[in-house]
């Protein structure tokens, strides 16, 4: 029972500075910290968006969930474990997969199914039980066809779906997708989302997906908000992008169709503020 | 037709030769006019890149021609040197090559080496980083590792800008920036365009981005060109554009679904205004 209430990441107060500015700081904590005393809790199975523009502190957050940044004070819990703690650092780690913008930071070996293996050979695993989770994962991100090529053979959306298969390897409970869409074409982009929902749904993961792209908030049951080192707003996106005003101001810029809507609305026309896709916003027109 | 600053006549390239030839570029025909603005559009290996490397004598036509700024690029006595000092280059993510320890030293670094005086250089470097909307005053002594991620980019775009070239090309400029960056980058841009009529290619994968900035647009595939017009014309092509692995900017998607679920909404609609306009007053029949 209470295995259930606990959150899987549970950051509390946590305030962080980024060594250089720190030395390059003489009145401390106040013009320079990257995260000033952030809370945020997220439970299993959520799918949560962390949206703000570049220097606003979702990367930086988003390093303190799986330990590669440890906080100057406050603490960060993953699944009840304290990050700060080494000895539960690398389970914490396969708890908590990452991946970046940049697939290629973290795609070492020349052929796909040895870099998705490659996590699973350095802990140990029998043979077998490898080549059957590479398997299983490759199927699971459709890249099974694309097993024996050379990573730099691949297309961006490609890579990315090779980076998430080595992290899905390790069997994690949350993937937290770091602008992993950022670098690449508005297809690609769509079907890395796409395919990060289908994880959430299927497999039941957490995902937290650091964006600053308002149609990636979209399609999320939560959408937190980050400005100046601070979570500034939190709740689903149908109340959190109503706001275009507000949203302006944050430097995030509503997609087009969605200020069609806004506007629209606006000017009589029945649109639900709950229609945030074109799918959506097409269905609300037409009927 | 205006003669075009760019010209390009049955032009055929092809990496390596023998067993392994791959024909990257395929009778290619197109003319980009002085002072425009134009985008070259395509998926990773339509050709795009290896088109405008043939645009500063980075390749050379296997067949065919290129004749940028009266310069015949496939002439054995081509004089490169003279070329590149007329079209200026910004690769990806072109912070990755400032290196000096001021802004100053880096924008002047072209310059320097064009054989002109230190004071000519100064007055460049000065005009090229307020061009760019880092005034010299106060941007010329910082470090350039002190700059934001947008700041970044814009002093790359001013070091090519100091060189004083009539053609820019740019491959991806603004990968990686949130909203705000990319609106400042593309504005400096079209100032660069209106006010010093230097012609603009830009080479991207989002046509979204290029909606309301450019003239022309050339869309390759398979190392073909396949379709060019302006964005008007083109974007309104929206399920031939995705064949082509190409999405077409959200509000031009969402116009077109509405249209197949047949809502009269003129062809001609384009902007965000037209088509609040489309649906207010001109009374599309909304059910």
């Amino acid at each position: 029972m209470s295995i259930a209430h606990t959150p899987l990441i549970d950051i509390q107060k946590i305030v962080y500075t980024y060594p250089q500015q720190k030395k390059d700081e003489v009145d401390g904590l106040a013009s320079s910290a990257v995260l000033r005393e952030v809370d945020l809790r997220v439970m299993q199975g959520e799918y949560v968006v962390l949206l703000g523009h570049n220097g606003s502190g979702k990367s930086t957050l988003a390093r303190h969930c799986n330990a590669l940044l440890l906080p100057d004070s406050g603490r960060v819990l993953i699944d009840g474990q304290d990050s700060r703690d080494v000895a539960k650092q690398r389970r914490i780690r396969e708890s908590v997969g990452m991946i970046f913008q940049n697939p290629d930071n973290q795609i070492i070996a020349t052929v796909v199914e040895d870099d998705i293996a490659w996590a699973l050979t350095v802990r140990g695993l029998a043979v077998d039980i490898i080549r059957e989770r590479v398997a299983t994962v490759m199927e699971a991100v459709g890249i099974s066809e694309l097993r024996q090529l050379q990573p730099s053979k691949l297309s961006g959306g490609q890579r990315q779906r090779v980076a998430i298969a080595g992290v899905l390897a390790l069997r994690p409970r949350c993937i937290i997708a770091d602008e992993a869409t950022s670098m690449l074409d508005p297809l690609s982009r769509r079907e890395i989302t796409g395919l990060l929902h289908q994880l959430h749904e299927e497999y039941g993961l957490t995902i937290m997906q650091v964006t600053h792209l308002l149609e990636e908030a979209a399609l999320a049951e939560r959408v937190v908000i980050m400005e100046q080192g601070k979570i500034i707003l939190d709740g689903p996106p149908e109340v959190i992008l109503r706001d275009i005003e507000r949203l302006r101001e944050l430097k995030l810029a509503l997609p087009e169709p969605l200020q069609l809507a806004v506007r629209l609305r606006e000017a009589g026309v029945s649109i639900s503020p709950a229609a945030l896709t074109i799918e959506a916003i097409v269905e609300e027109l037409v009927h | 037709m205006s003669a075009g600053i760019i010209v390009v006549r049955h032009l055929y390239h092809t990496y390596q030769t023998g067993a392994l030839s791959k024909a990257a570029l395929v009778d290619i025909n197109l003319e980009i006019e002085a002072g425009s603005c134009v985008a070259i559009i395509g998926v990773t290996g339509s050709g795009k890149s290896t088109l405008v490397q043939h645009f500063n004598g980075l390749l050379r036509p296997t067949q065919g021609s290129v004749v940028v700024d009266g310069i015949d690029v496939g002439a054995r006595s081509a004089d490169l040197l003279a070329l590149r000092r007329r079209v200026g280059m910004l690769f990806q993510f072109p912070e990755a090559q400032l290196f000096a320890p001021t802004v100053y030293a880096d924008v002047a670094f072209g310059p320097q080496r064009m054989g002109i005086s230190r004071r000519e250089v100064r007055v460049r470097v000065f005009n090229a980083l307020d061009t760019v909307g880092l005034p010299h005053q106060q941007y010329a002594g910082r470090s350039p590792y002190d700059l934001s991620g947008g700041q970044m980019r814009r002093a790359a775009l001013a070091g090519v800008l100091a060189m004083s070239p009539s053609i820019l090309v740019l491959d991806e400029p603004t990968v990686g920036l949130d909203a705000e960056g990319h609106a400042e980058f593309y504005s400096y841009l079209q100032r660069i365009q209106r006010e010093q009529g230097v012609t603009i290619v830009l080479v991207t994968h989002d046509m979204t981005e290029v909606a309301h900035l450019a003239d022309r647009l050339f869309i390759l595939h398979d190392g073909q060109l396949v379709m060019q017009g302006t964005p008007r014309t083109l974007f309104a092509e929206v399920e031939q554009l995705r064949n082509w692995g190409l999405a077409a900017p959200p509000l031009s998607e969402l116009l077109a679904a509405l249209r197949a679920q047949g809502m009269a909404i003129p062809a001609s609609v384009f902007t965000l205004d037209e088509a609040f306009d489309a649906f207010i007053q001109d009374q599309v029949e909304i059910h």
